[in-house]
């Protein structure tokens, strides 16, 4: 009796330990595992909505795991790399989009029944070409595109300038030059014309954009990157920021209301005109942020047409249930009356071409003061160049930014802030070639 | 007879399995990792020593080792010192301090709160346009223009070292109390007889016997330390800027293994700070211990 009574408590004890190992599954367990049809993981929870819907059309259950950006790359990558307790069909940033395109983790859509290779001329060319492979097979599809533009308030452009038209105060920002120019007519008047210099980094590529990193490994720093150092720091120099780095509180601040900088001695109160961000700083920045001026704000490009952000989704290339999944994939990118839906409930710019040609017409933002929005970011969409996105990306533009910051805030001399960025680029990444210098 | 003793293996087993797969089995991998070139996904090739090799060439991370001594060694100093003359205020007979648990509990208290939380009311804080720290020293005169706390290496240091004191000097306060508190009562009385004053008590009395306590702290104190990762990680941009001043260790294990997918060196990098780390300790300890026993004979 004793014994059989201890070998059981071990057992329990044993059971409990076991089950803790495998959590994912265990937590599916208790919802009633067996029944769940299709698991998707992603890092928001924007697709909570969508799911609902594809789970009424189809009679299926589907499972939503949301891991936060920040450990999803983390947790997700064993689960794909095993296969045990993997999603059906995952979401992917751009941040690391490029490594799990050729990782192979997501299927190959090119082949059949998928045949998503037909679908090249109905999206939005730089998106579809970011969830290509280095073999140019199509391995993940997005619903969305980020361009970026410039949003600024028409009331400063309306003193300052002489216009708020989207299309005048483009033009005046249509290049470097003209950015300084208009920049100079600010700050006469006593605004800036962006938060930090940092705003600024975006158009560095100039109209050229080259990729980081070559075919040939090697790193790439183009004259134009190098130049843009001398305009950071000119901007800077020039008085023609607020000092305020993205995402810091004053950044937020400087949105709505004022803000104090230092100028030749003295603190004097400043507005900021304009932002330098992409489709949905819209929604999750500054309509988060800004109470008073609603309304006052539009939306306009800069130098030169760039995007940052955006998810893609694919199927896990070893699902057990890959129509289904793909399913998912087609309704969330493909499927017109779902993305009109979508597209008017959340302002999401869509790349689905027949989608947004049907529905660019008559879209406006209060926000923007009446302003046609999706026209414009689509219009900036079209002339982003794709191909030029790698894998290193987001570390590399770190690094340089950080180069950039230590030269305009004139800690480095130029050589010595472009020789660490090397060092850097090479302690991070020792496969690449960098110049040597 | 005999047969009893099997069973104790089976309560003890869910330990030793849950050892095996959650500490034992990741340290043994990381180790084999770190003769590798694994990158996260793929196979992993092995590469012999040329982590190691590369890791004792490696500047940033010699850069990120004297950093991380740089601000456990102020935080240390800073907390320790608080922590010892709060106790040595609260544990002296003569002054009896009231509400020494209301006082506990307010000490300990940044020790709860998550190291997010913290680097965010700190960004806050020390931000240098609108940040309260700035204000309230420029209005009071003793700075002209703002200071940009968390842009200049030095202050990034000492801002760090400092958030680290705040949080922590609560709870090594608790545990030199905890400590005093097992001194027999006997020694202060006969010291309080004999006349001996404040600073004769702590020093010939309290400290001596505090030592085991104290080097506790301090070892666990630099383990910890050692292995700064979060507030780093979280006040800056992840990178350790400014000038690579905040770049610990950790983060720079972190960031060669999750950030640029370096899992082969990282691997390297975690046995390197693992190899420091038992130096360090073992040198606390001994010159901790070996002073003793010469005090000792020398009696």
């Amino acid at each position: 009796m004793k014994k059989t009574l201890s070998m059981f408590l071990s057992l329990v004890l044993l059971v409990g330990v076991l089950s803790g190992c495998s959590g994912s599954q265990s937590a599916n367990g208790s919802k009633g595992g067996k029944d769940i049809d299709l698991r998707i993981w992603s890092f928001t929870d924007e697709l909570k909505k969508p799911i609902k819907k594809f789970e009424e059309k189809n009679g299926v259950k589907v499972e939503l795991t949301i891991v936060p950006i920040a450990d999803y790359p983390t947790k997700l990558k064993p689960v794909l790399e095993s296969g045990v307790g993997a999603p059906d069909v995952f979401t992917g940033e751009l941040a690391f989009i490029k490594q799990w395109v050729d990782a192979g983790y997501w299927e190959d859509l090119s082949k059949a029944p998928y045949d998503a290779e037909k679908l090249s001329d109905q999206y939005v060319p730089y998106v579809f070409d970011m969830g290509k492979d280095k073999d140019g097979k199509v391995r993940a599809l997005s619903w969305q595109t980020t361009p970026g533009g410039v949003y600024y308030k028409r009331s400063i452009a309306k003193e300052v300038l002489g216009t708020d038209d989207p299309a005048e105060v483009g033009k005046m920002m249509s290049s470097m030059d003209s950015v300084f120019a208009t920049a100079e007519k600010l700050k006469a008047k006593g605004y800036r014309m962006f938060p930090d210099e940092g705003a600024i980094r975006w158009f560095a590529q100039g109209d050229a954009p080259e990729p980081w990193v070559n075919d040939k490994n090697e790193l790439q720093l183009t004259d134009r990157k190098v130049e843009f150092m001398d305009y950071a720091k000119e901007m800077k120099a020039n008085g023609y920021t607020a000092n305020a780095a993205e995402w810091s509180p004053s950044w937020f601040e400087s949105m709505d209301k004022a803000v104090k900088v230092k100028e030749n001695g003295k603190t004097v109160e400043t507005n900021v005109f304009s932002y330098v961000l992409p489709t949905w700083g819209l929604h999750s920045v500054l309509k988060t942020n800004v109470k008073k001026s609603t309304g006052d704000w539009a939306v306009t490009s800069g130098p030169s047409p760039y995007f940052w952000g955006g998810s893609w989704l694919g199927v896990y290339s070893k699902s057990k249930n890959k129509e289904l999944a793909y399913d998912f994939v087609k309704m969330m990118t493909q499927d017109k009356d779902f993305l009109k839906d979508w597209a008017k409930e959340t302002g999401d710019v869509l790349s689905y071409l027949p989608v947004t040609d049907e529905i660019k017409g008559d879209f406006k933002d209060e926000f923007l003061g009446g302003q046609n929005n999706y026209q414009f970011f689509l219009d900036q969409a079209q002339n982003i160049k794709p191909g030029i996105v790698t894998k290193y990306d987001q570390q590399l533009d770190t690094l340089y930014g950080n180069a950039v910051k230590q030269y305009t805030d004139g800690k480095k001399s130029k050589d010595d802030a472009i020789k660490e960025f090397y060092m850097k680029a090479k302690n991070a990444y020792p496969d690449i070639t960098v110049p040597n210098k | 007879m005999k047969n009893l003793n099997r069973y104790g293996y089976f309560f003890i087993a869910p330990f030793w399995l849950v050892f095996l797969v959650f500490s034992i089995y990741p340290v043994a991998l990381t180790f084999y990792y770190s003769f590798t070139n694994y990158t996260g996904s793929g196979t992993a090739e092995v590469v012999g020593l040329a982590n190691y090799t590369r890791l004792l060439t490696d500047s940033f991370f010699v850069q990120a080792f004297v950093n991380t001594l740089k601000i456990w060694g102020i935080n240390f100093a800073l907390q320790m010192g608080l922590a010892l003359i709060l106790a040595a205020i609260f544990s002296d007979m003569r002054l009896k301090m009231k509400g020494q648990s209301f006082f506990r509990a307010i000490f300990y208290l940044p020790n709860l709160i998550t190291v997010s939380s913290v680097a965010l009311l700190f960004g806050i804080l020390l931000d240098w346009q609108h940040g309260s720290l700035n204000v309230v020293l420029m209005n009071l005169g003793l700075i002209s223009d703002p200071i940009n706390w968390l842009n200049e290496p030095a202050t990034a240091q000492i801002s760090v070292s400092l958030i680290l004191t705040w949080m922590w000097f609560g709870h090594s306060f608790i545990v030199i109390m905890a400590g005093i508190s097992g001194i027999s009562t006997d020694y202060f009385e006969a010291a309080l007889i004999d006349g001996a004053n404040r600073w004769q008590t702590l020093v010939s009395i309290t400290l001596p016997l505090l030592k085991p306590i104290l080097l506790y702290i301090m070892i666990t104190s630099l383990i910890g330390g050692l292995q700064l990762f979060d507030l780093p990680m979280l006040i800056t941009d992840g990178i350790g800027s400014p000038d690579g001043s905040l770049n610990t260790m950790v983060l720079y294990l972190y960031n060669q293994a999750f950030k640029y997918n370096n899992y082969g060196y990282a691997s390297a990098v975690a046995y390197g700070l693992f190899i420091i780390t038992v130096i360090f300790s073992a040198i606390v300890f001994r010159s901790m211990y070996s002073s003793e026993r010469k005090q000792a004979r020398q009696v």
